[in-house]
């Protein structure tokens, strides 16, 4: 009964919570009230998802073998000259696409949390943020369905992957989750008002894929070694491949320089959707 | 100012007509909230209207109001407002206590999913925990009265169990606010029953605001109601005197013009009611002794007709029907008339049209639509106060 609530033209005031952090603790307060909202909903996606199709998780490893299948003709045939790599092409390119997966699924996913929620967002006030969460769940649910597809191929190729690496490397997968997020927040709000983000993100992560050395190693002396030394997304695929393979990175500080990057746009990411959340249910 | 739930002063809150500006609108709300800019909310951009306009009201712990009005008059705007789904822009709202609202019955629903399952996400998004959930699984399931279906997916239930569901949930949270939207006209009879009860009892707690069409419920649970219309409040009173403003304007924007026959085996003249001085009129007391004149003639044979009278309200429900049988065989192209007398004419104020209907058994030797169109008043005001609905009782209190 305590609670009060002012809802004013620039946004809801809640009694007793003032001062210059005042957003801050109510961010925070929203995202802890709403992980048993995110928790359901993420269920409720996975198996609305995985209930009706009788492919269910062949969906999630269709495409990227397929992309993988490509580029391996593509190299085989002499059609593109892919350098050289410490494990058999195959599982190399596999393993990258297992990392970067996290990242365009978890954007396909996040750009479209929000307008596929539609009715609900203009019916129910509940935390909206909990959407966006929730849809990059199903980016972590295909990562793992991935990695059982990884270590299938290792063991066929007979990889040794470094042990202690695998651990550290789920760790360094934690900024490329945190930069997905952030952008999905934006991305789920610009949605709402222009429906064409999802295409366009569509469009805009595989031309990432292509110029990010994913699918092959950085190829030395080029514009593209140039473009991808500023390049984040480059430094978390490739740092997370070096820990798998090596146990150690190439580029740690190109890494850290990465991460850095990614907990800033994920902090600017929340503050945004936070701020507009409420102008999103007018326009959806 | 301690038992006061909800406070809402001078609200407004404006929307595009179009599609094109909401985009340009929405990305420059948006930019400007990011960067911290106040929005410039105050005035109307092009293409811009006042959905809601200056709204004020308070209203006490434990108090109903209803909101009427008709279409598009902002009242869903208002509840979503209330609701926090989105900011006025204009004013502000105050509000003590959790609030549940009934918006849209079953807005979270996935269709693909089980009824036991949507339970649980839709408790969530309204903010119920797992462990309340778990509590009232049970009642849910009861009032909601879906039986085995729990197990299966929504999307095989009947429309109304879909909302007998979501209702069940919403009603289930326990909330100190419940924010109503048309909600209640859903559903079999069985089930209208059962919330209008369950509205009831949540009213000895919870201070609800309804929404509706549905003019008699809100007579019979709201203390208080609000006219809006063209988003400002057109009136603030009691229930009684709101919906009679609210009728009152109802029939006095409806225009109803004197309709279409079909004639076959009659002509129809003239109709009009006449007082016991014998004199045409078309505005009648109530419990005025009337007379209803028909002038026709017989164009064709007519053995055993039946003439057939219904009284519309403007809005198109049937109040009422009454027919006679006559033994007319003639087929004499003359002029015949039909008196018809009421007494103590008891529909209550407002305007009204008369159809006709002559029949042979099955076969419509003619048929005239809104053949009158008439008003009923009351002569005091005092009558008004006291007695409302679809018809008034010429009742009188004796006590010793």
């Amino acid at each position: 009964m305590n609670v009060e609530i002012r809802y004013t033209p620039s946004g809801p005031v809640y009694k007793g919570i003032s001062g210059p952090f005042r957003h801050i603790i109510l961010m925070f307060r929203e995202l802890i009230s709403a992980r048993e909202l995110i928790w359901r909903l993420f269920l409720r996606d996975f198996s609305a998802r995985y209930r009706q199709s009788v492919l269910g998780v062949a969906w999630a490893v269709l495409m990227p073998l397929a992309t993988v299948g490509v580029f391996v003709i593509l190299n085989r045939s002499g059609v593109l000259e892919i350098g050289k790599v410490p494990i058999p092409y195959p599982a190399y390119a596999l393993l990258g696409l297992t990392v970067w997966n996290l990242f365009s699924v978890g954007i396909a996913a996040a750009s479209n949390s929000i307008i596929n929620a539609g009715p609900m967002v203009v019916k129910i006030n509940f935390p909206k943020i909990s959407l966006v969460i929730a849809s990059i769940g199903q980016a972590i649910v295909s990562l793992f369905i991935m990695i059982f597809l990884l270590i299938v191929i290792f063991l066929w190729y007979g990889i040794a992957p470094n042990v202690s690496g695998i651990f550290l490397s789920f760790l360094a997968l934690l900024p490329l989750y945190l930069l997905t997020l952030g952008l999905g927040f934006i991305l789920s709000l610009a949605a709402g008002v222009l429906r064409d983000i999802p295409n366009i993100m569509g469009i805009a992560t595989y031309a990432l894929m292509l110029l990010t050395p994913v699918l092959y190693p950085t190829p030395r002396a080029t514009a593209f070694e140039h473009i991808n030394l500023w390049n984040p997304l480059n430094y978390m695929v490739n740092g997370v491949r070096d820990l798998v393979l090596a146990g150690t990175m190439k580029a740690p500080f190109g890494y850290l320089y990465s991460a850095i990057f990614a907990v800033i746009v994920f902090l600017l990411g929340w503050r945004v959707f936070y701020f507009a959340q409420t102008k999103i249910a007018e326009r959806v | 100012m301690n038992d006061i739930a909800i406070k809402v002063e001078h609200v407004s809150k404006k929307f595009c007509k179009r599609l094109r500006h909401t985009m340009l609108y929405g990305t420059v709300d948006i930019a400007r909230s990011t960067l911290g800019l106040l929005p410039h909310s105050g005035q109307l951009r092009v293409g811009e209207f006042w959905a809601v306009d200056d709204v004020s009201f308070e209203l006490k712990r434990g108090e109903t109001l209803g909101i009427i009005g008709p279409n598009g008059a902002g009242k869903t705007t208002v509840l979503k407002m209330l609701n926090g789904i989105f900011m006025p822009d204009k004013g502000k709202i105050i509000i003590k206590g959790r609030v549940g609202a009934l918006i849209e019955v079953g807005a979270g629903f996935h269709p693909m999913l089980t009824g036991r399952e949507n339970i649980y996400i839709n408790g969530t998004i309204l903010g119920m925990s797992k462990r309340e959930i778990d509590k009232k699984f049970d009642d849910i399931v009861n009032f909601a009265d879906i039986g085995d279906f729990i197990d299966s997916p929504v999307k095989h239930y009947s429309s109304g169990m879909y909302v007998r569901l979501g209702f069940a949930i919403a009603i289930h949270c326990e909330p100190d606010i419940l924010l109503v939207d048309e909600v209640l006209a859903v559903g079999d009879e069985k089930f209208r029953k059962n919330s209008y009860y369950k509205m009831r009892e949540l009213m000895k707690t919870t201070t609800i605001i309804i929404v509706s069409h549905n003019l008699f419920q809100i007579e019979h649970l709201c203390n208080r109601v609000i006219y809006l219309d063209k988003g400002k409040v057109k009136l603030l009173d009691t229930p009684e005197q709101a919906i009679a403003r609210y009728y009152m304007d109802f029939d006095s924007s409806t225009k109803i013009e004197r309709g279409i026959r079909k004639e076959e085996t009659i002509k129809f003249e003239d109709v009009y009611f006449e007082d016991n001085k014998g004199e045409r009129i078309n505005r009648i007391a109530i419990f005025e002794d009337v007379k209803l004149i028909l002038k026709f003639k017989c164009i064709d044979e007519m053995i055993d007709s039946t003439f057939d009278f219904r009284i519309y309200q403007p809005n198109g429900i049937q109040l009422t029907r009454f027919d006679f049988q006559t033994a007319f065989a003639k087929n004499d192209r003359e002029s015949h008339q039909l008196e018809i007398e009421i007494r103590n004419l008891n529909l209550p104020p407002g305007k009204y049209y008369l159809e006709i209907k002559v029949a042979e058994k099955a076969y419509i030797g003619g048929i005239w639509y809104n053949a009158l169109n008439f008003e009923i008043y009351a002569k005091t005001s005092h009558l008004l106060q006291h007695r409302s609905g679809y018809c008034i009782l010429d009742a009188h209190c004796k006590s010793d």
